[in-house]
């Protein structure tokens, strides 16, 4: 009995009709009745949760069962619901603060407890990311903070839900502490922000690209590898194999899913009916260096792709990302990302009604940020235009100094050998292998000038289209509420005149129906503001990567050019001496 | 195009040949040499044509003035060589080549293509390219004026072509030389004249054998090397071009560059910026990389081909003379035979052998001269180029490092 005195003394074993209650901080104790002290209380307590029999051995100190509870099974129904936001007494709360007062350790200790909440957070996993909250981890989250001492508990509706409680976290790979923003219930809230594991990795290569069957049923498979250290992943390091078609599916999984939301989905490579029907049709043997090159290019596309998408916190973690990058099998065909298939030929068409709604209509914009942004993007887009254009006149050009590099490099071994002056002879030979190794110099840097520059550049070109296309979508929302608008406009006239009309059968019909439009115009300015929002989101986010990528790639560039002039030297350097024996 | 005045000397250009046509004909070079000193000390670029101021400072007795300049047009270049070429009293020596017509149609047509494409670019962008073309512009007017230059020194130090007479008309005269470019017919007699000396040249190659196993072998030898020079000269342009070409898309690069840096704004303006000038500063650098590698490399193969030409002139010329000499020699024959005109036979046929044993011998002469100037030439510019290329690589790897060092701080 002792011991559950000292338990009924622990404040968090206070709240009375629900064991689980106890667990729960004090914030949202589900208080459906005043806290019951003493033996009640723990017998609850016992009865329904044989983990935290233990628990009162330590004490005030909660602890010991906060670190068990996590394992503890779900609790049973009941509690759950009293987990829910349901009016709790409001009378209760000053007591448990009252006791509260002399267990601070309770408030931690609390916070674990949560864990044992039916929440199916490990499904969404995502949850965990940054949210781990140790036990002994001092601050706790700001929506499950027991209010001051004495401050009246007000459950807070939001916290209670699995998406709002930054304490509720499952056994969660401990990632950095992070602030609140829970992110695998983005999903069921999308107002939540994206939560940001700082310590998290994934990287993606695709590689080994294979040519798979024979003639026009052929295709290329590529091996996606996949390095994580982010939990909801199986493993840590596995491959699996993917066909083109597979990532064009992905993508346009993703936008059906996401692109509404806000989202800017990064672009897939371009399909290339040229392309493709050469290695079709082309044999092993035979492959030339123009297929070679188109596999190679598509390649690096698709690792771009891939990675691209996987920073993305949300997209990364979409389930149908995760099947893509995890499942050991071959993925059901996409089909529909052919062009000729039906879903194509639909596509199509949207996409050219799209386009001359985007043409026609005209929005009137409100926003200051959204005004700026857009004459921004456009800018920026046709500027990248150009600089891709002279980057391609670049590589052009410096393939083309390969090239007649090499061709001259040849010409001078025939001059070597024929000049008669022995020295000469040698000195000349010398220049022939000197300007080859540059010739190659200069190939790999045109394949850098390609490859590094040139290509993300193209991406990113892409990119600024997919956010074209999401600022759109915004643009449609704001179409559609405009519309709910004027319709609703038009129903309530309808109403009236049938009023006037004395017309008491339509009048009820119009009601009926000024009701219905009402909901959807405010259900569509909603969705307009929940874009807006979700874009501003998402732009920053997308900037704040745009910049990064770009130093990046500007850097990597630069090192690249310098590593060849280093190479030159060496070459010219090894070339003087033999210049200087000519007798 | 407005006229350029170009007033300094260009000492750096081709000294290798000044070095090997001393009389004596040894390696060091006497810039001392004060008996007879041409050089062009302006140049006047008009429309057409390009106006040499040819200068020459003389202890010779001959001439009236111990210094003096006259102007000369490129079509007086031509006249004397050809004065030199067809003197029958010269065809044992390797006749400097002729320098080649001044030919701007490549920079125009270039800077014409700009001006239209103006509306298509910034203004900043607009006037680096203009700055480029003119340089460009420059550097082929520097060039033929160099090679006009070295055609005289080469004739001014050489023993023998130094006392010509039409040379010292040429120096001296300073009237127009009136020197019409060939009407209609004579072009065609000239063509005519030409083909008919390569035929005869075939023909001679095909029947006459030489007597002189050494000059067998450097007839062959000469043929190859002509053709795999030629080659080498034809690759080694096209390289430079595209060396130029790598260095002119850098502009467009960086001015690209400096405009996004505009439209980003604050986060990356700084950044871009410099990688921006970083671009500017390596596309001098390989501009100048492409330049060196012409005037070091392709000019060297290119006068080599000339050069090698002329030799084969000369062989050419001591074939047809054996030709003759032998001609001479059965005419002899057959005039003892006859017993008529022996004496004038004779003569023919001292004259014929005289000639043919002046030629070789000069001719030996020549070739040995032309394969040391080769070697010492081909020498000077392939360390030269070397150096030029090292030095160039060097101060765009540190270009790209002090970039790259200098970026992070960011």
């Amino acid at each position: 009995m002792r011991l559950y005195l000292i338990v009924s003394a622990s404040p968090s074993l206070c709240p009375g009709d629900n064991p689980q209650a106890t667990h729960l901080p004090r914030a949202w104790a589900p208080l459906a009745r005043p806290p019951p002290h003493g033996s009640r209380l723990t017998a609850d307590l016992f009865s329904t949760n044989p983990g935290a029999l233990k628990s009162p051995v330590s004490e005030q100190t909660t602890t010991p069962e906060d670190q068990r509870s996590p394992e503890d099974p779900l609790t049973p129904p009941p509690p759950a619901a009293s987990l829910t936001p349901e009016p709790h007494n409001p009378g209760t709360p000053p007591d448990l603060f009252e006791s509260v007062a002399e267990g601070p350790v309770v408030v931690q200790g609390g916070s674990p407890k949560l864990s044992s909440v039916p929440l199916d957070l490990p499904a969404g996993g995502n949850g965990g990311e940054g949210k781990q909250q140790d036990t002994s981890e001092p601050p706790v989250p700001p929506s499950s903070i027991l209010p001051p001492m004495g401050a009246p508990l007000t459950p807070p509706v939001v916290p209670i839900t699995p998406t709002a409680t930054p304490s509720l976290t499952p056994n969660i790979t401990p990632a950095a502490p992070t602030p609140v923003t829970p992110v695998a219930v983005a999903r069921s809230s999308p107002e939540q922000a994206e939560g940001d594991g700082g310590d998290e990795f994934i990287q993606i290569t695709v590689s080994d690209p294979q040519k798979i069957g024979d003639g026009m049923s052929s295709y290329m498979a590529y091996k996606v590898t996949t390095k994580t250290n982010v939990s909801y992943f199986r493993k840590k390091h596995w491959s699996v194999m993917r066909r083109f078609s597979d990532f064009l599916g992905l993508h346009r999984k993703l936008v059906e899913k996401h692109l509404h939301s806000g989202r800017v989905i990064p672009p897939a490579p371009e399909k290339s009916a040229i392309g493709t029907t050469k290695i079709k049709l082309g044999s092993d043997k035979n492959a030339d260096s123009g297929s070679l090159d188109f596999i190679e290019r598509r390649r690096a596309a698709l690792e771009r792709y891939m990675n691209r998408t996987s920073t993305h916190p949300t997209l990364r973690a979409d389930p149908d990302f995760r099947e893509f990058v995890e499942l050991d099998a071959e993925l059901p065909r996409a089909t529909q990302t052919s062009a000729l298939s039906s879903a194509g030929v639909l596509r199509l068409l949207n996409r050219v009604g799209e386009t001359v709604n985007k043409m026609t209509f005209k929005m009137d914009e409100s926003d200051q940020w959204f005004e700026e942004r857009t004459q921004q993007i456009e800018s920026l887009d046709a500027q990248l235009r150009k600089l891709h254009a002279s980057m391609e006149r670049l590589v052009n050009y410096r393939r083309e100094l390969a090239l007649s590099t090499a061709a001259f490099a040849k010409a001078t071994a025939v001059l070597s050998s024929v000049e008669e002056h022995s020295s000469l002879s040698r000195a000349l030979h010398q220049l022939s292998e000197s300007t080859e190794r540059t010739q190659t110099i200069h190939h790999a840097q045109a394949d850098a000038d390609f490859y590094v520059l040139s290509e993300n550049t193209k991406d990113y070109i892409q990119l600024i289209s997919a956010v074209k296309d999401v600022f759109h979508e915004r643009v449609k929302t704001f179409q559609t509420w405009q519309h709910a608008q004027i319709t609703l406009a038009k129903k309530r006239e309808a109403k009236a005149k049938a009023e006037l009309a004395g017309r008491m059968d339509k009048v009820q019909q119009a009601q009926e129906e000024v009701t219905e439009w009402e909901g959807k115009v405010e259900r569509s300015q909603e969705e307009f503001e929940r874009i807006s929002r979700a874009i501003k989101k998402e732009m920053e986010q997308f900037d704040v990567m745009r910049v990064k990528d770009f130093r990046d790639m500007v850097i990597k560039y630069l090192e690249d050019l310098m590593t060849s002039q280093q190479q030159i030297i060496k070459v010219w350097e090894t070339f003087i001496p033999e210049a200087k024996a000519i007798s | 195009m407005a006229p350029i005045l170009f007033q300094d000397g260009m000492e750096d250009v081709l000294p290798s040949e000044t070095n090997g046509t001393k009389s004596g004909r040894s390696d060091t070079v006497d810039l001392n040499d004060s008996t007879l000193q041409v050089d062009i000390s302006d140049a006047l670029s008009e429309r057409e044509k390009v106006k040499f101021t040819v200068h020459t400072k003389t202890t010779l007795p001959d001439y009236a003035k111990p210094e003096f300049s006259v102007v000369r047009q490129h079509e007086e270049f031509i006249w004397l060589h050809d004065r030199f070429d067809e003197n029958e009293d010269y065809a044992g020596y390797i006749i400097p080549p002729p320098p080649p017509r001044p030919d701007f149609d490549a920079s125009r047509e270039k800077l014409q293509k700009l001006g239209e494409g103006e509306g298509s670019m910034t203004k900043e962008e607009f006037s680096k390219m203009k700055q480029e073309l003119e340089a460009e512009y420059l550097a082929t007017f520097k060039k033929t004026v160099a090679m006009h230059e070295v055609f005289l020194t080469r004739l001014a130090q050489h023993t023998v072509f130094r006392n010509d007479h039409n040379f010292k008309v040429f120096l001296e005269y300073e009237q127009d030389l009136s020197v019409r470019t060939k009407n209609k017919k004579e072009k065609v007699e000239g063509l005519f004249k030409s083909f008919n000396k390569s035929t005869d040249e075939i023909l001679l190659a095909a029947t006459q054998k030489d007597v002189d196993d050494y000059f067998e072998r450097e007839k062959t030898f000469l043929l190859e090397y002509h053709m795999a020079i030629k080659d080498a000269t034809t690759k080694a342009d096209k390289m430079t071009q595209a060396h130029k070409s790598v260095a002119d898309s850098y502009i467009q690069l960086s001015s690209g560059l400096s405009q996004l840096g505009t439209i980003e704004g604050p986060r990356l303006e700084k950044f871009i910026n410099k990688v921006a000038d970083t671009f500017e500063k390596a596309r001098k650098v390989e501009g100048r990389v492409s330049s060196d590698e012409d005037l070091k490399l392709s000019d060297t193969l290119r006068y080599y081909v000339r050069d090698g030409s002329a030799a084969k002139d000369l062989l050419y010329r001591r074939l047809r003379c054996l030709a003759n000499y032998e001609q001479a020699n059965k005419n002899l024959d057959r005039a003892r035979a006859k017993n008529k005109d022996v004496h004038a036979a004779e003569l023919a046929q001292q004259n014929a052998c005289e000639k043919f044993e002046h030629i070789s011998n000069k001719a030996k002469e020549e070739l040995n001269d032309l394969k040391a100037r080769r070697v010492t030439a081909f020498k000077k510019n392939l360390i030269e180029l070397a150096e030029l290329e090292l030095k160039h690589a060097k101060a765009q790897a540190q270009l790209l490092k002090s970039c790259l060092q200098s970026l992070p701080e960011e």
